[in-house]
């Protein structure tokens, strides 16, 4: 839970040896998370991740009824 | 017309643990061989170390340092407090933790590479933190800990080289206390890895 990036950079430029940092713009990172309460709080945090896609619409259906 | 399917060979989890333990094995024994990345004091600098951090570690520990990131500046760690510090290797992670959670807390070092684990435990010895720190040699997948043990898991470029990453992050889960706190340093790729690439081992140690 709580998980963030606090911090990027390129930590690899002019390393003595050339590698595949450069072609995949690789940075450096901090990140921090916790770990939940409970199986409640994890529930929760779980839950407010969660998203309803909307059904589409079909072209032939009323957008309207009459 | 004849269609020909070549199928990608699949990652070899344990010729990719041996190319990875090799070259780690190479930051230990010569750490200023010169390497795909940086390493040593001027790393650590480079990363935003305090100086004092440092203060009465030892020099080959420091000097096989190969972090991405910075733990501590998530939040410094307090005395009394349980550590597990995941892929430890020369031990300059753990033994920094253990100044910060002594005399009462405990830090448990895991790395894979036996030569880490060595230097690991010699600078231990020389710092006086051998009763605060312990170094146990195991997979970051398989973590040689007990369910929630651990106020705080710290690593430092050490998840990007799991090949499951899933894996890794669960134990981290398990070993953690309820509200445990994770503190990593690693990597994040801004281009898109090919799923073939990521196949290639050399990909993954330089």
């Amino acid at each position: 839970m709580g998980f963030e990036i606090t911090w990027r950079k390129d930590v690899f430029s002019d390393a003595p040896q050339a590698g595949s940092a450069e072609k995949f713009g690789t940075l450096g990172i901090n990140f921090r998370a916790r770990k939940a309460a409970n199986e409640e709080e994890w529930g929760a945090a779980m839950a407010a991740l969660s998203c309803e896609v909307p059904a589409q619409q079909s072209a032939e259906a009323p957008t309207e009824k009459q | 017309m004849n269609d020909v399917l070549r199928e990608e060979p699949t990652l070899d989890v344990g010729t990719l643990r041996q190319a990875i333990q090799e070259e780690y094995a190479e930051v230990a024994s010569h750490p200023h061989k010169g390497f795909h990345f940086h390493t040593g004091r001027p790393l650590a600098r480079m990363l935003e170390y305090l100086d004092e951090w440092l203060d009465g570690i030892s020099e080959p520990s420091i000097e096989s340092f190969a972090g991405t990131g910075n733990p501590f500046s998530l939040g410094e760690l307090r005395p009394g407090e349980r550590v597990v510090d995941v892929g430890c290797g020369a031990g300059i992670d753990s033994l920094v933790a253990a100044k910060q959670v002594s005399p009462e807390g405990r830090v448990i070092g895991v790395d894979m590479t036996p030569s880490m684990l060595e230097k690991a435990r010699q600078a231990a010895q020389e710092a006086g933190l051998k009763n605060v720190v312990e170094f146990r040699e195991g997979y970051a997948e398989a973590l040689p800990v007990d369910d929630g043990w651990a106020d705080v898991v710290i690593s430092n470029g050490v998840l990007n080289l799991m090949p499951d990453k899933d894996a890794a992050l669960a134990e981290m889960s398990r070993v953690l206390k309820p509200r445990g706190r994770l503190q990593i340093g690693d990597i994040l790729v801004q281009k898109a890895v090919p799923e073939s690439a990521k196949r290639k081992i050399d990909l993954w140690t330089g």
